[in-house]
């Protein structure tokens, strides 16, 4: 028993931070008194039964417990790890309301981040826009200022619409052919495209439509003709690349980058022309962000139209990630620096689009008062609630009134207002929150962006203030593709797909596997993601058995599945007896592995903090996995046995090696393999929780069903998701809330989009101060 | 002011906006070897569709020599003037007479056949090599001491907005063709633009300690530091936006008159536009070089201004034979004459900076056509009037060659900066070297 206590104790040791949840949350103000009396008591039976130990101040004692006792386990779960294994040598004597008074008493004093980092991990601090919400929120209300849906949708795709002319210059009453082009990578040699167009020496085409970007990023554009031709991407001001005038020649490769925001479509336009060249072709390739040049696939590509959408070029700086995701609480030089630099871009881009903006001419004898209403409203739009008429004349008024020359009020206002503190820290809120905050907490909660029309709407008539209208927003704001982008954004950052692009692999070993299957694969397991998550049951597990996966004819033949394919993507039964969902895909497996090797620590890691919520400290010497260093003929799983037997290496490496293990029938490249040169594969391994129970896996089909099943895993999707979306600490939003949020989870069935909703709800229903601190905005 | 995209916005500064350092430094900084060598300028000035010869040429040769009607204005400045007459564009292969009178006027050399079909003659592409302006550009930028900002600025007037050799005349390299700006608050936005930017930001700084005094009560004790710091940050600005106010310019940058457009009517005050803009991007030296194209070639101004309500192209096609259009031909190349006398009072009435006698006496403008005459589209007689002290010529003459290749005068304008080029363009045109008599 001694003995067995005595190896569960350094368990405990080695997983007290273990758990990404900050569970605790401050007791009700009312309650000081009885909250003093149990810090009292905690800090007692700390001193008594802890203290010899782990030291007075929890920092470890050299011999006896050395690891600080710091972690990120909720105070329920250090309670009941308390109960059930402290102290070492008698655990029964520290139990029931003992037990959770020292276990709060730890928290708070040393244990939690919180008590650590001050009291800014369990509040909203002053936050302004992160990185990402910052370009969102210019370019929506942008498209919003001037009466457009932010992200339009796009329903159907699969090519461009295709016109022919049969003279050189697109004349209509020469126009001959109308038909969906999928891809853009013609040759038409020395003849021309089709018999209706019978003159050789001239003819035209144009093909139009807009194309549809996943990513946010710098797009560069490749147009290769030897003809005349010209591309118009978002936006029909300039052509991205002009290249009418075409002296003969070979075709000639013109390149244009253009920065996009992911989810959402774009306009583009592409006229040719043939006249006296002797050859004519066109094919038209891009490089999005994370993927390899190729011809534009006709999956992004759409015959319906769309309208142009401001993207910033001005980039802010990276977001703080302390807390394990992106916060907006750095106020630094850089970071107020770039928000000039995007003021003065939105600045220079109103004042010259005036005209198109507030729909009015140069003639217009009302061009200035039109200025003006527009400006109002884009101010509105930024600071996201109606304004008052001093407010009016404050940030736009004033500017219009002197004698200064249209350009310079138009700049002046733009500028006041988006360096204004009201419009980049979306927490700055009234007291209590009104109509208006909720609906840019709801905004930033699914959208990333700012309210839009019907929430502006919904919040001047007072109808933002109950659990059901909330709901119904909510529920409408799901249907946006910028609620879609957003959940695939999170289920990126959840599978690590953000910190690391997964790189090319050994040549020899993976002949096959080049960039255009990387880029295949992205896609495949995006297709998965957004299967699993917008499908009506939603349910989380799913993204852990499912047992199927999406391929085209390129990867079926690398992954050895023999089968016809009718569209670019099929959903194809896998490998059912192996895989599990999205854990196997081989997009992920890919990226968890060396360029020749499976990596089992890396995805043992990835297990362990990602899907089973455990902490885990860096290690603490640096070790290279030299794959020469090892014996020939050892196994990938021998030579991480061996590397990480030293005892410092053990305390981390008992629980990442095991899940690691359960995953090497996947090779580099997430290929299924029964063998590792000529040794059978072992994938089986004992996996012990940070309770101490031994669970016995065989491969990985067993792991994924253990983190479907297991709680700890659930609350750590839990709180991951709240955190990605929300960007504020969960403990901040009312006690108990974290516990609420996973019971409904797991009652809902482990719906992803109910728990998004509920996460919405309650983060958009919440109350940060008391009602003392504070007064109304809206009143200055 | 016209539109123009973020795209070209930011391809005009040559730089990502992210990149955008706010406060530009500003633009004109002498350095001490720049001061000592002296400053050399090279003004190209292109006006289309020919000349009316008997009105356009002296009758002289030699230093006592009458202006004739279309170049009259240039009375004042005659002891600064030189005209050359018999210098040829021998240039022949694909396109018409206007295609390779523009592409091949800078670059002596022939187009690529191509896509684009003029009104004779066989379709071409653009011109196969780079022009006069930017060999010299690149040759003053590779050296520190005459290295400037921009190294050369294209001015444009009234040129229409599309791209084919009709429309360009500077290339960068074959096939590269350079579009020059139109747009005066676009060309003040390229030379001036972050000057302007800060006065604005300067404007609103109040506004913003305003609104940070406002949001304070909204905010929890606990961040009022990050309201501090974010106060402190904005002081910050405006303590550079102060020291950039006070690092001047050798001369401020012009008053513009707002919201002209760019319509046939406004040619003459984008004309004078444009030449405020040159002489204060010379004056504060941000380039040595420029082009300041009036239409294109084939160009379609009706110059109501001055009574003709034809457009140019049209009128430059009738007969020798037709007197009125020949006297409306002559008062429109007098028109353009007064636009160059005009850059060429500003300049002279402009010192140089340093001290160093005025802009002129350091600058030469090379006045040219893409024809020597409209209705027989000849290339031969090219108009050149040269005017100023930039390229040490001896100045105040009229002389006549014999059919004289144009690459050679090019190449005398790189030999004028110490850039002794060997040939340019198609070297089959330089065969006896850099056109002699004029220095």
């Amino acid at each position: 028993m001694l003995r067995f206590m005595r190896q569960e104790n350094s368990k405990i040791r080695d997983t007290l931070w273990v758990v990404t949840c900050l569970g605790f949350v401050l007791a009700s103000l009312g309650d000081a008194r009885a909250e003093e009396d149990l810090k009292v008591r905690g800090l007692q039976v700390y001193k008594n039964l802890c203290a010899d130990c782990h030291g007075d101040d929890g920092k470890g004692v050299a011999g006896a417990s050395e690891s600080p006792l710091h972690g990120t386990r909720s105070i329920e779960d250090l309670t009941r790890v308390i109960v059930q294994t402290m102290p070492e040598d008698d655990p029964d004597a520290c139990v029931g309301e003992e037990a959770e008074a020292v276990s709060r008493y730890i928290y708070n004093a040393f244990y939690s981040p919180a008590s650590r980092l001050g009291t800014s991990a369990n509040r909203v601090q002053l936050s302004h826009f992160t990185k990402q919400q910052y370009a969102i929120a210019l370019s929506d209300i942008l498209s919003m200022s001037r009466g457009n849906a932010p992200a339009n949708k796009i329903w159907k795709k699969g090519g461009l619409k295709g016109i022919y002319y049969n003279d050189r210059r697109h004349n209509n009453k020469e126009k001959k052919i109308e038909r969906i082009d999928p891809v853009i990578d013609f040759d038409f040699q020395e003849g021309t495209p089709s018999e209706e167009l019978e003159k050789k020496e001239e003819f035209a085409i144009r093909w139009q439509g807009s194309i549809w970007v996943e990513e946010d990023g710098d797009y560069e554009f490749i147009m290769v003709t030897e003809n005349g031709a010209r591309l118009w991407l978002n936006g029909e001001q300039s052509p991205l690349i002009d290249e009418w005038t075409a002296s003969h020649g070979p075709p000639r490769e013109n390149r244009a980058t253009i920065r996009l925001i992911g989810g959402r479509g774009y306009p583009l336009r592409l006229d040719m022309f043939k006249f006296k060249d002797k050859r004519s072709s066109m094919v038209l390739k891009w490089k999005p962000p994370h993927g390899p040049e190729e011809v534009i696939p006709a999956s992004v590509l759409s015959d319906q139209g769309t309208y142009e959408i401001f993207v910033p070029t001005t980039t802010l700086p990276a977001d703080d990630r302390v807390f394990g995701y992106e916060r907006g609480i750095s106020v630094s030089k850089d970071w107020h620096a770039a928000t000039t630099a995007g003021a003065l871009e939105v600045a220079a881009y109103v004042a010259n689009n005036i005209d198109r903006l507030a729909k009015t001419r140069e003639q217009d004898e009302d061009r200035a008062d039109k200025a003006r209403k527009y400006c109002e409203k884009l101010v509105e739009l930024a600071l996201r609630r109606p304004l008052s008429d001093d407010e009016k004349q404050f940030y736009v008024g004033r500017f219009f009134e002197g004698e200064e020359h249209l350009d310079a009020a138009i700049k002046r206002c733009v500028l006041l207002t988006f360096k204004s503190p009201r419009f980049l820290y979306p927490t700055i809120e009234n007291n209590p929150p009104d109509d208006f905050d909720r609906a840019t907490r709801l905004a930033l909660a699914l959208w990333n962006s700012v309210p839009d029309r019907a929430l502006f709407e919904a919040a001047e008539k007072g109808q933002l203030n109950t659990l059901e209208q909330i709901a119904t927003h909510s529920k409408r704001m799901l249907e946006d593709p910028r609620a879609h982008k957003k959940m695939r954004d999170f289920l990126h950052v959840w599978l690590q797909l953000n910190e690391k692009e997964v790189g090319a692999k050994n040549e020899e070993l993976f002949p096959e596997f080049d960039p255009l299957v990387l880029a295949d694969l992205r896609r495949s397991l995006n297709m998965q993601l957004d299967e699993v998550v917008w499908s009506d049951s939603s349910d989380f597990r799913q993204l852990l058995l499912a047992e199927e996966v999406f391929l085209n004819a390129r990867l079926a033949k690398i992954y050895g599945v023999e089968r016809e394919f009718e569209a670019e993507f099929e959903k194809v039964r896998f490998e059912p007896e192996h895989r599990a969902g999205v854990l196997t895909h081989p997009y992920l497996m890919a990226s968890l592995a060396f360029h020749d090797l499976s990596s089992p620590i890396h995805r043992g890691v990835f297990v362990t903090r990602r899907l089973l919520g455990r902490n885990l400290n860096p290690p603490p010497q640096a070790t290279e996995f030299k794959d020469g260093d090892f014996q020939h003929g050892m196994t990938t799983r021998e030579k991480v046995a061996v590397m990480t037997e030293p005892a410092a290496c053990m305390s981390c490496h008992n629980v990442i090696n095991p899940l690691g293990f359960s995953l090497e029938h996947f090779d580099a490249i997430g290929r299924y393999r029964d063998h590792e040169a000529d040794k059978p594969i072992d994938a089986s391994a004992i996996y012990v929780s940070e309770f101490g129970e031994e669970i016995k896996f065989n491969g990985a089909k067993d792991l994924a069903r253990f983190i479907s099943e297991n709680k700890t895993a659930h609350g750590s999707f839990v709180d991951q998701l709240f955190h990605e979306t929300i960007k504020h600490p969960i403990d901040a939003f009312g006690e108990g809330t974290r516990e609420n949020l996973i019971e409904k989870f797991e009652k809902s069935g482990y719906n992803i989009r109910e728990l998004w909703l509920e996460i919405a709800k309650v983060s958009t229903l919440h109350r940060h101060s008391p009602e003392s601190e504070g007064s109304d905005v809206a009143q200055n | 002011m016209s539109h123009k995209t973020r795209r070209r916005f930011i391809q005009e500064l040559g730089l990502s906006s992210a990149t955008l350092p706010l406060l530009m430094g500003l633009p004109s900084v002498a350095s001490a070897a720049r001061q000592s060598t002296r400053k050399q300028r090279l003004v190209v000035m292109f006006t289309p569709n020919g000349v009316v010869q008997k009105n356009f040429w002296p009758e002289q040769t030699g230093s006592e020599f009458t202006l004739p009607e279309s170049l009259k204005p240039l009375e004042p400045y005659q002891d600064q003037t030189l005209v050359l007459k018999g210098v040829c564009d021998r240039v022949r292969g694909d396109g018409d007479s206007h295609m390779r009178g523009m592409s091949c006027l800078l670059t002596g050399i022939e187009l690529f056949p191509g896509n684009i079909q003029g009104g004779s003659h066989t379709p071409a592409g653009w011109a196969s090599g780079l022009s006069m302006d930017q060999e010299i550009k690149n040759f003053l930028q590779s050296k520190a001491e005459t290295q400037t900002r921009f190294g050369s600025l294209e001015f444009g007037v009234n040129v229409p907005d599309r791209a084919d050799p009709w429309t360009r005349m500077v290339y960068s390299g074959p096939n590269k063709p350079v579009a020059p700006i139109n747009d005066p608050y676009r060309m003040f936005e390229k030379l001036y633009g972050s000057v302007k930017d800060q006065a604005h930001l300067r404007s609103v700084l109040d506004g913003i300690h305003e609104d940070l005094a406002k949001v304070r009560p909204h905010i929890s004790r606990e961040d009022h530091h990050v309201l501090e710091d974010h106060a402190e940050l904005v002081r910050g600005l405006e303590a550079e936006l102060t020291a950039a106010k006070d690092q001047e310019l050798q001369v401020p940058p012009p008053e513009q008159t707002p919201g002209i457009k760019e319509t046939n009517e406004n040619m003459p005050l984008i004309s004078k536009m444009q030449i405020e803009l040159m002489v204060s991007a010379f004056a504060n030296d941000l380039a040595r070089v420029s082009t300041l194209q009036y239409t294109r070639s084939v160009g379609q101004a009706k110059m109501s201004w001055i009574g003709v309500d034809d457009d140019h192209h049209g009128l430059s096609h009738k007969p020798d034979s037709d007197e009125d259009s020949q006297e409306k031909l002559t008062k429109i190349n007098k028109w353009f004459c007064e636009e160059l006398a005009h850059l060429v009072k500003r300049l002279a009435e402009t010192p140089e900076p340093d001290g160093s006698g005025s802009l002129l006496d350091n600058t030469t403008i090379v006045w040219t056509n893409e024809l020597g005459k409209g209705n027989s589209h000849t290339l031969d007689d090219i108009p050149f009037v040269l005017v100023g002290g930039g390229l040490d010529f001896k100045m105040g003459r009229s002389l006549q060659y014999e059919r004289v290749a144009h690459n050679r005068l090019l190449m005398a304008f790189a030999h004028s900066f110490g850039h002794h080029v060997e040939t340019f363009g198609n070297p089959d045109f330089c065969g006896d070297g850099v056109l002699g008599d004029l220095t």
